[in-house]
């Protein structure tokens, strides 16, 4: 009976998918919607609006397709369980947080498995190549060094340096051809598929001696040749070309496709090996030496170096056959070894750790689930799931960095993983580094794994972790070929000798170690990115070792020491101060400290927050030129890029952080004097920050400003400043909002207007007493309370905790007090309560991580330059970029302001208190789009160093989408300099540009600015046929987007005649919009304003 | 409904139907565009207030945003002594509730196109705004009346935002006097009602009909739903749940069926987003 279900399902799986793919095709806009689960209450469409919660929506969705599953009737739902049904439930409720993940992986298998079609096209394609490959002629002996034999057309995959080899060399069919590695096993995956065929060399054209100097590496290359030249008569093959196996060029493969359409489907790599046991093992233990100094170097030396990694590369020639018979019998064993591997391996790739020199590879994946069952850590029993589970868990806790019982191995390699026979280590050209990653990426999977609220399977599978957006800072290597210097200067001979000329790997460890020892407690991690097996056409010589693209370095920064500017090292007579000076250099030097102690130190240079951010790039290039031989122009430092357009200050840029630490001091000092005034009829018992200046987020942070009163005009009466009309508008002074709460009290009225009018006289008192007591210039309103202080204006609000429940009863006609919720009291708690309770958390949220702050500028930044403010309000935008720190998985808290555009992946919330308005499917629908591209262009053009270096670019919004735009005179915008491209022009806006600025005297103009205003009116006259967009960080355009169902005639309502014009047919009425009149009215209500009103009739007409 | 009589002869009103007459209006003389205002007599039968008489009364439509009520006034006064204009978002029946409140109290108005009620002196004002020709606009930025608009309306609007603190004062004073003093006359009110429920000396309950002084039942919704919760609660409670075999059995069957469920829900949710390909790791 399970049988048949699993049909059952797979039946209308497959239904279910075909009539998908039709409704995409009709309407790939509703699809869309459906791929991201975000909370949207209020939609305009009423049939939008049921698509407010993920399961409606897939209820919905589920409609659409026309897709019935089985509906579990009762009969079917309380029939009574067979054993093993009841055991897989209980297995999937026991072991999963659900069974949808179990199920997710199960799907996941299926997409990654090879179809059994392309299997049988794969088996009769080698069956092709190895009949061509037996049936390679024999040629004449010849001397090693002799290339003639060879045609012209094809190459030797080699470098030859040195020239001078010793040995005899023949072409003969090959002893046997084998398939190995993943495909035999079943472990093989898509995509890139690679199907990996061992070619044996006869005996008799090998010499057991020639391990030695690279003779037999050279005759497997030129047996190669040989080959690709056979092959290449042949019309059979597709394309041919050759690589080498994870960029060891000891090792080079010939790369194999089928010929015709299937060409890019799989690739065959065929291998080349000596006769099994051709070579005894114990030559290539890792202390043995088998490159003679003499022979690469052409001096004499005395004592010989081993070779390591020469010898594990020959070794690993000899040995894949025995590895594959190892796998088979452990797989045998296991039914879900494959599977457990196909998951292992898509972790991998997401994490960039399967391909390249120094890799984990699929290789490696199997052999850690051989080693894992081998020695019962697992069990053969356990489920796909388990073993990728296990396998994580033992790559985080077990360091193959260091153990003493493989001395030998770890003297020479950095880690070690030793294969079954004892002799190869199998991760002999990995890194420590990127061991540590390994390391870091497992226990951080782990983590979320078993964080019930983390959706386990998108981070740990589905979601690509590539460096730019893992790591704080990123920098890359350019010119790869003063790393020849860098190993001359690192006196590096004999390693270089072992990696048989490859200055590139030979170098990289130990400009690691000198990184890893320089930014010591400054980062958490060091990684870098693995270099690509480099390909190249048959018929051209193989690429030099700096052709190979840059090589990138990530840092993982610990916030709190990164910037610091002073690196302090040991006292000045202690033993480890001589160290300490070779590390830096001339840049040591012995300082004295407050504590009386006097060592040596180094200072970086910096003084505001975002210089500092950049003091890792100081140590970095400073000890690549020190120690390394490497310029600075070579290094390509990526970290604070973006930081740009948030940047203020004049002689010192800074991004804001001082600032903002200036206005919550004030704001401090504020709130400390409020607390103690004395003679307020009610005693003031919370005094709360609600703006996002007082959170760290604000864009551009309030700057105490210094008046020029003679620019402005004066209000008599009230001693304050008005601005004139010819002149420009005034620079535009923010309100900082506080919440000011009064005791609860007997005396407060229970009536909504009293309330009103007792807080207005609260404002009047406490606009006295400041005055009074610390001469603070005030402005009472009705509703709040200016306060002129430091420069700074604070807006404070009078709150009564109980007035929103006042605001929600009523009495109705049967004299009962209803309480029903409203509006007004829900805007009133949000101004109140929700605003200031969240500010106080987000600026806990700072205190935990530096850098929030910067990020939600960034953030903020980015969405009012793509004119989205309006839709996705500052306190969403800030809730987002939390909930990026909170729920990071798959990655790491920023430790920097780097990956501001993850946005693009916006979380489900369930607080849709703050996104009830706004934004509406529609525009959330853009807002993903253009971070998704906005997030190819940047990850582009900070990995790419030829690109054009212009981050702003993902600033510009385009303007082609809307209809009409309003463009307005620069004058009148206040908030001018802080565009994305800042104008050449600046106007005069009665700012002073020095002097202190100080509390009292004339109030200023306050939160005046005529592009809010007018933006507002243009919004409550035509808000039902247009949207309008603006930036309100300097904006001078205004974008108009008539909503679609603007034009569609509608038949005369009183209730509905706004800006409409009406056309009779007839005894019928028709209103359509007055576009004439409309377009009039922008220029009418912005006069003085707007510069020119630009209709963009070709997309539309009236 | 018919054209009423023709007073220009030169042109003539335009009428659409449902009766209202079509005024075009713009903004200054040398506007190219032009908005329309509908106009009609108000003839609302069900409303007989004062501030509306029905004789009287003419009902206008999409007034735009930049003609406030003296505006408005003093465009219609070409037709007759104008009385009052009340100027509205949405057309609807007069209402005043509660206290008058000062203007500074008031919430802001929207300041998008309005519906207006004008109460003339006389009726035939009316006939005369019906009839007024449909190419003679009517300008609401003239010499005479210069109406503010842009950058100066909001100096403007910022320079009279300002208000002197004595005068909030006296504002917030004023209101609150009247509100105790009204405070004291609802007192005073229930006082005498709850004394007229009381025995007078020779036993005699005078007994009223009447939503006030009903003391007995809670009088608010919450304290309701309260007493009717708190039955169930009770009721509840005497019922044993795993008492009988069968209903031990009961919950077992019932927890393999919300199993069961909770899988066949699964099944659907991951056919589901294998039809939209989420599956594919890259």
């Amino acid at each position: 009976s399970k049988l048949s279900k699993h049909l059952n399902y797979h039946h209308s799986g497959r239904k279910a998918h075909m009539k998908k793919k039709q409704t995409v095709a009709e309407d790939p806009e509703e699809v869309r919607l459906a791929t991201f689960g975000f909370i949207l209450k209020e939609d305009e469409a009423p049939i939008k609006a049921k698509r407010s919660k993920p399961e409606e929506e897939e209820e919905e969705k589920e409609e659409d397709v026309v897709f019935h599953p089985v509906k579990l009737s009762r009969s079917d739902l309380y029939r009574p369980p067979s054993a093993e049904e009841l055991n897989q439930l209980k297995e999937a409720e026991s072991l999963f947080h659900c069974s949808l993940l179990k199920m997710q992986m199960e799907e996941l298998l299926k997409e990654v498995a090879l179809s059994e079609r392309r299997k049988q096209r794969i088996d009769s394609f080698i069956l092709t190549v190895t009949e061509l490959l037996q049936a390679v002629p024999e040629s004449p002996e010849v001397e090693v060094s002799d290339l003639s034999w060879l045609s012209g057309a094809v190459k030797v995959p080699f470098l030859l340096v040195p020239k001078a080899t010793k040995g005899k060399f023949h072409m003969a069919p090959p002893a046997s051809v084998d398939l190995i590695g993943s495909y035999p096993l079943g472990t093989c995956t898509k995509p890139r598929i690679m199907v990996d065929l061992a070619v044996t060399i006869p005996a008799d054209v090998l010499h057991p001696k020639d391990v030695v100097n690279q003779r037999y590496p050279r005759k497997r290359a030129l047996y190669l040749a040989g080959m690709a030249e056979y092959l290449a008569s042949s019309s059979d093959i597709g394309t041919m070309r050759y690589s080498c196996l994870h960029g060891n060029r000891l090792r080079p493969v010939l790369l194999l496709t089928p010929p015709g359409k299937d060409s890019s489907s799989f690739t065959v790599c065929v291998h080349v090996c000596p006769p099994p046991g051709f070579f005894k093992p114990n030559r290539f233990h890792p202390q043995r030496n088998n490159i003679r100094t003499e022979w690469y170097t052409g001096l004499q030396s005395s004592g010989e170096p081993p070779t390591p990694h020469y010898n594990s590369s020959v070794l690993g020639d000899l040995l894949p056959r025995a590895h594959l018979q190892f796998l088979s019998a452990v797989s045998s064993q296991c039914s879900a070894f494959a599977d457990g591997v196909a998951l292992l391996k898509v972790w991998l790739r997401q994490r960039e750790l399967d391909q390249g020199t120094g890799c984990f590879s699929g290789f490696l994946a199997s052999m850690l689930l051989a080693y894992l069952l081998t020695t019962h850590r697992i069990s053969n029993t356990m489920t796909a799931y388990q073993l990728l589970r296990n396998s994580l868990n033992f790559l985080a806790s077990t360091d193959l960095t260091v153990n003493p019982s493989l001395a030998e191995f770890h003297s020479a390699f950095q880690v070690v993983f030793v294969d079954p026979s004892g002799h190869l280590n199998m991760c002999a050209d990995m890194t420590a580094c990127t061991y540590k990653q390994l390391q870091h990426e497992a226990s951080v999977s782990m983590q979320f794994w078993d964080n019930p609220t983390v959706d386990g399977f998108h981070s740990l599978l589905m979601t690509p972790k590539p460096m730019i957006r893992t790591s704080d800072h990123v920098f890359q290597l350019c010119e790869l070929v003063k790393l020849q210097s860098s190993c001359k200067k690192l006196n590096l001979l004999s390693e270089l000798m072992d990696h048989s000329g490859n200055y590139v790997h030979t170098a990289l460890p130990f400009i690691l170690s000198l990184l890893q020892r320089g930014l010591g407690q400054r980062i958490h991690l060091l990684t870098h990115s693995l270099s690509p097996a480099p390909e190249w056409s048959v018929e051209s010589d193989a690429p030099k070792h700096k052709a190979q693209p840059p090589l990138s370095f990530g840092l993982l920064l610990r916030p709190e020491l990164a910037a610091s500017a002073l690196e302090r090292g040991p006292p000045a007579d202690s033993p480890k101060a001589a160290e300490f000076r070779q590390l830096w250099g001339s840049r040591s030097e012995l300082r004295r400290f407050q504590d009386g102690a006097i060592t040596e130190a180094v200072l970086w240079d910096g003084e505001s927050m975002c210089q500092k951010q950049l003091v890792p790039k100081q140590i970095i290039t400073h000890l690549l030129q020190l120690h390394a031989d490497v310029p600075e122009s070579c290094v390509r430092y990526v970290g604070a890029m973006v930081d740009d357009v948030i940047k203020t200050g004049s002689e010192v840029p800074s991004t804001g952080e001082e600032e903002s630490l200036l206005v919550v001091q004030s704001y401090d000092d504020l709130s400390r004097k409020l607390w103690r005034l004395e003679g307020l009829p009610l005693s003031i018992t919370a005094v709360q920050g609600a703006h996002p200046a007082l959170r760290y987020t604000q864009v551009f942070p309030p700057v105490p400003l210094k008046l020029d009163y003679s620019f402005f005009d004066r209000e008599k009466t009230s001693r304050s400043l008005v601005p004139k009309e010819n002149k420009p508008c005034p620079a535009y002074i923010t309100p900082i909002t506080v919440i000011c709460h009064m005791e609860g009290s007997g005396k407060w009225p229970h009536d909504r207007l009293a309330i009103r009018h007792i807080r207005a006289a609260f404002n009047i008192r406490l606009g006295e007493l400041l005055k009074k007591h610390h001469n603070y210039t005030c402005r009472s309103c009705p509703t709040h309370l200016d306060v002129w202080k430091d420069g700074l204006v604070f807006r404070i609000q009078v709150a009564y905790h109980r007035e929103p429940q006042v605001l929600r009863e009523s009495v109705n006609a049967e004299g009962l007090l209803v309480v029903r919720d409203n509006e007004e009291a829900q805007a009133l708690e949000m101004e109140t309560i929700h605003k200031p309770l969240l500010t106080s958390t987000l600026h806990g949220l700072q205190q935990q991580h530096p850098c929030f702050g910067a990020v939600c500028r960034l953030a903020k930044r980015w969405l009012g330059a793509q004119l989205f403010s309006d839709d996705i309000t500052e306190d969403t935008a800030d809730l987002l970029v939390a909930s990026l720190f909170l729920q990071p998985a798959p990655f790491t808290p920023p430790g920097e302001s780097l990956p501001v555009m993850f946005i693009a992946t916006p979380k489900d919330k369930t607080l849709s208190m703050w996104t009830k308005r706004a934004p509406s499917v529609q525009m959330l629908q853009r807002v993903v789009m253009l971070a998704a591209e906005s997030l190819k262009v940047l990850e582009h053009q900070l990995m790419d160093g030829s690109q054009i270096q212009d981050v702003r670019v993902v600033m510009r919004p385009p303007l082609d989408a809307y209809d009409v735009l309003i463009h307005l005179y620069p004058k009148q915008v206040p908030l001018l300099s802080q565009a994305v491209d800042p104008p050449a022009v600046t106007f005069s806006r009665g700012v002073m540009t020095s002097g202190v600025a100080l509390s009292g005297g004339v109030m200023p103009v306050i939160d005046y600015n005529p592009v809010s205003l007018y933006l507002a009116e243009l919004q409550e006259a035509f808000g039902d046929l247009a949207l309008f967009f603006c930036d309100p960080y300097g904006g001078t355009v205004i974008a108009v987007l008539w909503k679609p169902k603007a034009f569609i005639p509608v038949p005369f309502k009183t209730s509905q005649v706004s800006a409409r014009r009406v056309e009779v047919t007839g005894e019928e009425a028709n209103t359509f919009p007055n576009v004439e009149a409309i377009l009039e009215d922008f220029r009418v209500m912005g006069k003085d304003m707007v510069k020119s009103v630009e209709a963009r009739t070709e997309k539309w007409s009236f | 409904m018919a054209p009423s009589k023709k007073k220009h002869a030169s042109s003539q009103p335009c009428i659409i139907p449902g009766g209202f007459t079509v005024l075009p209006l713009q903004f200054s003389s040398d506007s190219v565009a032009q908005h329309s205002l509908y106009v009609k007599e108000h003839r609302v039968r069900a409303e007989r207030s004062s501030h509306r008489p029905l004789d009287r009364t003419l009902f206008v439509l999409n007034i735009p945003p930049y003609c406030s009520e003296d505006v408005v006034k003093d465009l219609f006064s070409q037709f007759g002594c104008v009385e009052s204009v009340e100027l509205r978002d949405h057309p609807g029946t007069f209402w005043e509730s509660g206290p008058r409140l000062s203007k500074v109290f008031k919430p802001v108005a929207k300041q998008g196109f309005k519906v207006g009620y004008i109460v003339f002196q006389n009726s035939s004002s009316i006939t005369a705004a019906k009839s007024h020709p449909h190419d003679v606009p009517l300008v609401v930025c003239t010499e005479q009346r210069p109406v503010r608009t842009g950058v100066q309306k909001w100096i403007q609007q910022y320079r009279q935002s300002f208000i002197n603190p004595d005068k909030l004062q006296q504002i917030v004073d004023s209101f609150m006097t009247d509100y105790d003093k009204r405070k004291e006359e609802d007192a005073e009110r229930q006082r005498k009602e709850i004394e007229q429920q009381q025995e007078d000396e020779e036993g005699w309950v005078k007994v009223t009909r009447g939503p006030k002084g009903t003391k007995a039942r809670p009088h608010s919704e919450a304290a309701n739903k309260r007493t009717l919760h708190k039955e169930f609660r009770k009721k509840k409670r005497k019922e044993l749940m795993n008492f009988y075999t069968w209903q031990h059995r009961n919950t077992q069957k019932e927890h393999i069926a919300e199993l069961r469920k909770k899988f066949e829900e699964d099944k659907q949710r991951i056919a589901l987003l294998r039809a939209q390909r989420k599956f594919r790791p890259y």
